[in-house]
Parts: structure tokens; C-alpha cells; sequence
């Protein structure tokens, strides 16, 4: 099984190579490397990467973005899925704009925080019932199949002009 | 001052330039005030518009547009305010909030909101932007004619009256809304 350095290295890999003008993310332990890499990027390099204060506040934005032309992702972790849900549901969903996100995974086997498994075990379900198109990215998906996924993830949200996540397990609890 | 006058004069001063209407009452005025390719309703998706502007500001820096524009509520700015800090992070330089602030929650009842205990324009510029308080029409049409020299993120605090016109409800399919909008910026 790959280790989370090889998955999140992965993951750079597949936004890297979407184009992306944009990422918004929110903090995550489990996509500190991720996050690293982005944020380390020179003033002027795209993406232009930059934090936002609430996931549904990160709709808003990217939501904006795609309606000028340009390309964002979100890059955060499950357990703010919630937050979103109206904002997805009553705009891009609604307006039929192409949102992508890489949401991290948490809870399961493996997870090291004892509170965190109320919410996380419940995203599928959450996400089936948003009607949130999602892939996902676990330890029975080969290494190398992880960054075109990503990228094609993207791909997805453009061509179908809806939001799209793609869940990746960097942690290796999910089963 | 009314809200559709406060639409008039801004409508005048903005005609072409993006525009973010948030919903409910204003969203109906502003249709009934004036139907432009260059404004997108927001039909729900309350708070978020401070948020959508913000993306079209960073996205939009270099494009022919003077300003982008977001038309929000006192009672949607304090559901999405979160946003300030990102626009205060980011500094979008052509980013104009304009926020219509009647006290109440207008397409609901009339419910107050708790905005007569908060100071928008402090909290704007503790998140970096310029911000003005604006009392009445004229005081509306100086501030927005100086906005188009500002270079900076801006938040416009405009006191209007609670009473609403009467015009039909918004009703039309948001597909269709937002890509005329989408097909206006692309031109």
C-alpha cells in the first residue's frame, strides 16, 4: 500500500497538471502536505492558493470565479462537508456551474481523533443525498491512478457543469 | 431614502459593470428597476453573495470593468461576513459592497436583524477595506462616483427605509440567469 507521502504527492501532481488559477482551502492536518506545496508557490505563480474562512464561503468564491472564465479548486477535508450544503445546493448546483473540490477523508481505521467518526462516517450518505457527484481515492485505488483521477475529476465538473468531489483517503483508515 | 432609489442611482452610476444582487426584495426591485445582462440574481443562497462578488473581483482584476459590484442586505452580511476577511486578505482592487441596510429582514416579515448593534463600515475596515456610511440619495450618488477613483476593496453602508415596492416575484430559471450573466463577462 502506498504511503500518505506517495498519495499526497499524487494529489499535488493531479491539480498541478488541471491549470488551476485558483485553490481555496481550509485547514487540515491530513492535507498539510498538499497545502505546503501551494502555498510555498511564488508570488505570481499559479495557482495563487489563499485561505478561506468557511467552506460555504469557498462556494461562493469559486462559484464566481468559474462564472469569469477562470479555474479554482477546493482542497478540504470532510468534516466541513456540512457547512456547504445549501451554498452547493442553491447556487452551482442551481446555476449549473462547474465547482470541483478534493475533499480529505477522515474517520475509519487509523484515525487518531476520537471525535471526528460522528460526521465523517456519515459524508457518503451526506454527499449521496446532496446529490454531490463524488469519486473517490482510497487505498484500493493503485498509486498511479491517483493523479489522473484528480485531474480528470476537474475535467468532470467542467464537461457536466456541476459540482464534483473527489474524495481522497490520505491517512489510509478508509477501507 | 427607498431601496429602488437607492437601485436608481446605483444603476446609474454602475450601468455596465458586473453586478451581484442578492435575494428577496432587492433582487425584485432591481428587476423591476432595470433587466441588464451585466446583473446576476442570486434567487437564494442567502449570505453568499459577498462571496460570489469576491470571486469575479479577483478573477475580473484586469478586465475592462471599473468595478465589480455586490448588492447585499444587512441581514446577508451578517450571515456571509466572514467573507471581509477574505476580500481583506486578498485585497481584490475593483471589489464594491455595497450594503442596503434597512434593520430588517424584509422578504421574510419584517424581522429585525441584528444589525443596529453592529458597526459595518468598522468591521470593513478592520478587514482592510475603505468603507463609508451613507445616509441619504445625495450622499449615495457623491459616494458612488468616488468609488470609481478608490482603488481598493470598498464597502458602502447605505440606510434606506424598510417599506418595499410592489413588484412581481423573481421567478425565472437560474440556468438561464447565470449564463446570460457568464456570456456578458465573456464579451
Amino acid at each position: 500500500m502506498s504511503s500518505a507521502q506517495e498519495r499526497s504527492a499524487a494529489v499535488v501532481d493531479g491539480l498541478e497538471a488541471i491549470g488551476l488559477d485558483y485553490i481555496l482551502h481550509l485547514p487540515s492536518s491530513t492535507l498539510s502536505a498538499v497545502l505546503r506545496h501551494f502555498d510555498e508557490k511564488a508570488n505570481g505563480e499559479k495557482p495563487r492558493a489563499f485561505p478561506v474562512t468557511r467552506e460555504e464561503e469557498a462556494v461562493g468564491i469559486a462559484s464566481g470565479i468559474a462564472l469569469a472564465g477562470q479555474k479554482a479548486a477546493l482542497v478540504i477535508q470532510d468534516n466541513g462537508l456540512g457547512n456547504l450544503l445549501t451554498a452547493l445546493n442553491t447556487f452551482p448546483q442551481a446555476y449549473h456551474l462547474p465547482l470541483f473540490m478534493v475533499v480529505s477523508r477522515r474517520g475509519g481505521l487509523g484515525e487518531y481523533n476520537s471525535m471526528i467518526h460522528l460526521f465523517c462516517e456519515r459524508v457518503d450518505a451526506i454527499a449521496e443525498a446532496a446529490g454531490l457527484r463524488t469519486f473517490v481515492l482510497n487505498g484500493r485505488v493503485p498509486l498511479d491512478l491517483w493523479s489522473s483521477t484528480v485531474t480528470k475529476g476537474f475535467e468532470h465538473s467542467q464537461i457536466t457543469r456541476r459540482p464534483i468531489a473527489v474524495f481522497v483517503d490520505l491517512m489510509g483508515g478508509q477501507p | 431614502m427607498t431601496r429602488i432609489e437607492a437601485l436608481e442611482a446605483i444603476v446609474a452610476a454602475f450601468p455596465d459593470d458586473p453586478t451581484v444582487v442578492t435575494l428577496g426584495v432587492t433582487a425584485r426591485e432591481l428587476a423591476a428597476v432595470a433587466r441588464r445582462p451585466n446583473h446576476l440574481y442570486i434567487l437564494d443562497s442567502m449570505g453568499l453573495p459577498p462571496a460570489i462578488g469576491l470571486g469575479l473581483s479577483v478573477s475580473l482584476e484586469s478586465s475592462r470593468f471599473g468595478k465589480i459590484i455586490t448588492l447585499e442586505g444587512d441581514g446577508g452580511l451578517l450571515m456571509g461576513m466572514s467573507a471581509l476577511a477574505t476580500v481583506g486578505l486578498l485585497q481584490p482592487r475593483k471589489y464594491l459592497l455595497i450594503v442596503l441596510d434597512n434593520g430588517v429582514y424584509a422578504a421574510t416579515g419584517g424581522q429585525k436583524t441584528a444589525a443596529s448593534a453592529v458597526d459595518f463600515c468598522a468591521v470593513a475596515r478592520g478587514c482592510g477595506m475603505i468603507a463609508t456610511d451613507v445616509e441619504d440619495i445625495s450622499a449615495l450618488k457623491s459616494e458612488l462616483e468616488r468609488c470609481k477613483i478608490i482603488h481598493n476593496p470598498i464597502l458602502l453602508r447605505v440606510r434606506i427605509s424598510p417599506q418595499n415596492a410592489k413588484v412581481p416575484y423573481l421567478l425565472e430559471d437560474p440556468v438561464i440567469l447565470g449564463e446570460a450573466f457568464r456570456k456578458y463577462l465573456a464579451t
